[in-house]
């Protein structure tokens, strides 16, 4: 079976109804991992940056406020708790969805900031996102189209893969590249760490570094290629 | 499409409409990204990008079984909520431009509609009731909308009009009777019929209290002078 061959042998399966969630070593360790950096996040305090000033030797402190610290806080321990329910989840629905609520976050936790530069990116970043969610739900829906099923332990165990399969999952990592800003979005994204309050940014930087991990692994069970 | 996945009783008709719907999708959000790449302000470009999310709900609508519409609904929220937010961070960036910190709450908004001082009473007891006999999520909108015609009626005429305080915490518990309801689908399946009545009127009652509250503080927003 082809779960096995990526992820390790299986650990044990949870049936509820057609949901059939799963357990595999890759999905522990990287569903462990972000719940570590997540309550490291949780318990750490933000950066405070010291900008130095144009035409003199005065240098202007950055600091992040108590109300915009909780906010932010919270919003990256949604987010981090989100990308760990991605690394778990054994539906391509959930995957979705936990995807979609890493972009919504993500534009969050940079909403409250105060530069301009900042707004503009996260502006730049939420449109991207938005325009993602039709190749990311889009492809999702194809997958459910053309097989029938959207829990990932059924699709493993179809036994052809329809060329529309492959159109949708092609279309579905268009939308997770959107959504999570990598590679051909990143430019809409990069101005966003401009700001202080470090370890709640990294957040954004991470979730979407794990999630294209496992959707990697995702969109290779669902077009059976190993 | 998989043609041997589609049960027999469904018309081939139906079937064949699938194609032309993906299609339409995503001309649909063809046209719409030319229109995007073609604008130039801001919040046309917010606007137009509304377009491609609408694309979005043709091409997963197209699919037209149960598991889509549970796709349709999220998708209609995360659109909504990616809507407001990016609308959020236009309004605070344009503020930070000009440099002022006004609110953009209408200071004074008046409801001067007949109907809020003649027939409260008998609508709002109507749209609950029809809302309880639909139950679910349209059910808790039709009772909610009968909750706000009570709430923002500051003179409901025969009775005194009660702000119910506690009508968040209603919220917060028919939402636990919802999520139980589900958990009771998928361990106990042969209990269906309970874990629907409880799904159904959990949400009917979360729904109905949280579009109350939005009247409630709808009416203490917009009253104020």
């Amino acid at each position: 079976m082809s779960l096995e061959t990526i992820g390790g042998s299986l650990l044990g399966t949870i049936p509820l109804g057609d949901i059939v969630l799963y357990l595999n070593p890759l999905h522990l360790f990287l569903f462990v991992t972000i719940l570590l950096f997540t309550f490291l996040i949780a318990i750490s305090r933000t950066e405070t940056q010291v900008e130095a000033m144009f035409g003199s030797l005065d240098e202007n402190k950055v600091a992040v406020g108590k109300k915009e610290f909780k906010h932010r806080r919270f919003l990256a321990i949604v987010c981090g708790i989100a990308t760990a329910g991605a690394m778990i989840t054994g539906d391509l629905f959930n995957f979705t969805l936990f995807m979609a609520l890493i972009g919504i976050v993500n534009i969050g936790i940079v909403s409250a900031v105060k530069q301009i530069d900042v707004l503009d990116s996260a502006y730049q970043y939420g449109l991207i996102a938005m325009m993602c969610g039709l190749p990311l739900f889009g492809g999702a829906a194809m997958i459910l189209a053309s097989t029938g099923t959207l829990s990932l332990f059924n699709l493993a165990a179809t036994p052809t893969v329809a060329p529309l399969t492959i159109f949708g999952a092609l279309v579905m990592l268009i939308g997770i590249a959107g959504e999570s800003g990598i590679a051909p979005f990143f430019a809409s994204k990069a101005e966003m760490f401009r700001t202080p309050g470090s370890p709640f940014i990294l957040i954004i930087h991470l979730s979407s570094l794990f999630i294209i991990v496992r959707a990697v692994e995702i969109l290779l069970i669902i077009i059976h290629v190993i | 499409m998989v043609v041997d996945l589609v049960p027999q009783f469904v018309p081939s008709f139906f079937q064949s409409l699938y194609t032309p719907a993906l299609y339409g999708g995503l001309i649909v959000a063809f046209i719409s990204l030319i229109g995007i790449a073609m604008q130039k302000k801001d919040i046309h470009i917010l606007i137009l990008t509304d377009l491609v999310g609408l694309a979005m709900l043709i091409v997963v609508a197209a699919v037209g079984t149960d598991l889509a519409e549970a796709l349709v609904l999220p998708g209609l929220v995360v659109e909504l909520a990616e809507i407001m937010a990016i609308s959020e961070i236009l309004i605070s960036r344009e503020m930070r431009k000009i440099g002022s910190e006004k609110s953009f709450v209408p200071s004074s908004f008046s409801l001067d509609m007949e109907i809020l001082y003649t027939a409260p009473n008998f609508i709002a007891l109507i749209l609950i009731a029809y809302g309880a006999f639909l139950s679910g999520f349209t059910g808790g909108a039709v009772a909610g909308g009968g909750i706000i015609i009570y709430a923002l009626s500051r003179t409901a005429r025969g009775l005194p009009v009660v702000v119910v305080d506690g009508i968040s915490g209603i919220s917060g518990i028919a939402w636990c009777l919802w999520i139980i309801g589900f958990v009771f689908f998928f361990v106990a399946p042969q209990y269906w019929l309970l874990s629907l009545f409880l799904a159904a009127f959990g949400l009917f009652l979360k729904v109905a209290s949280k579009m109350g509250l939005i009247g409630i503080l709808m009416r203490e927003e917009f009253g104020r002078k």
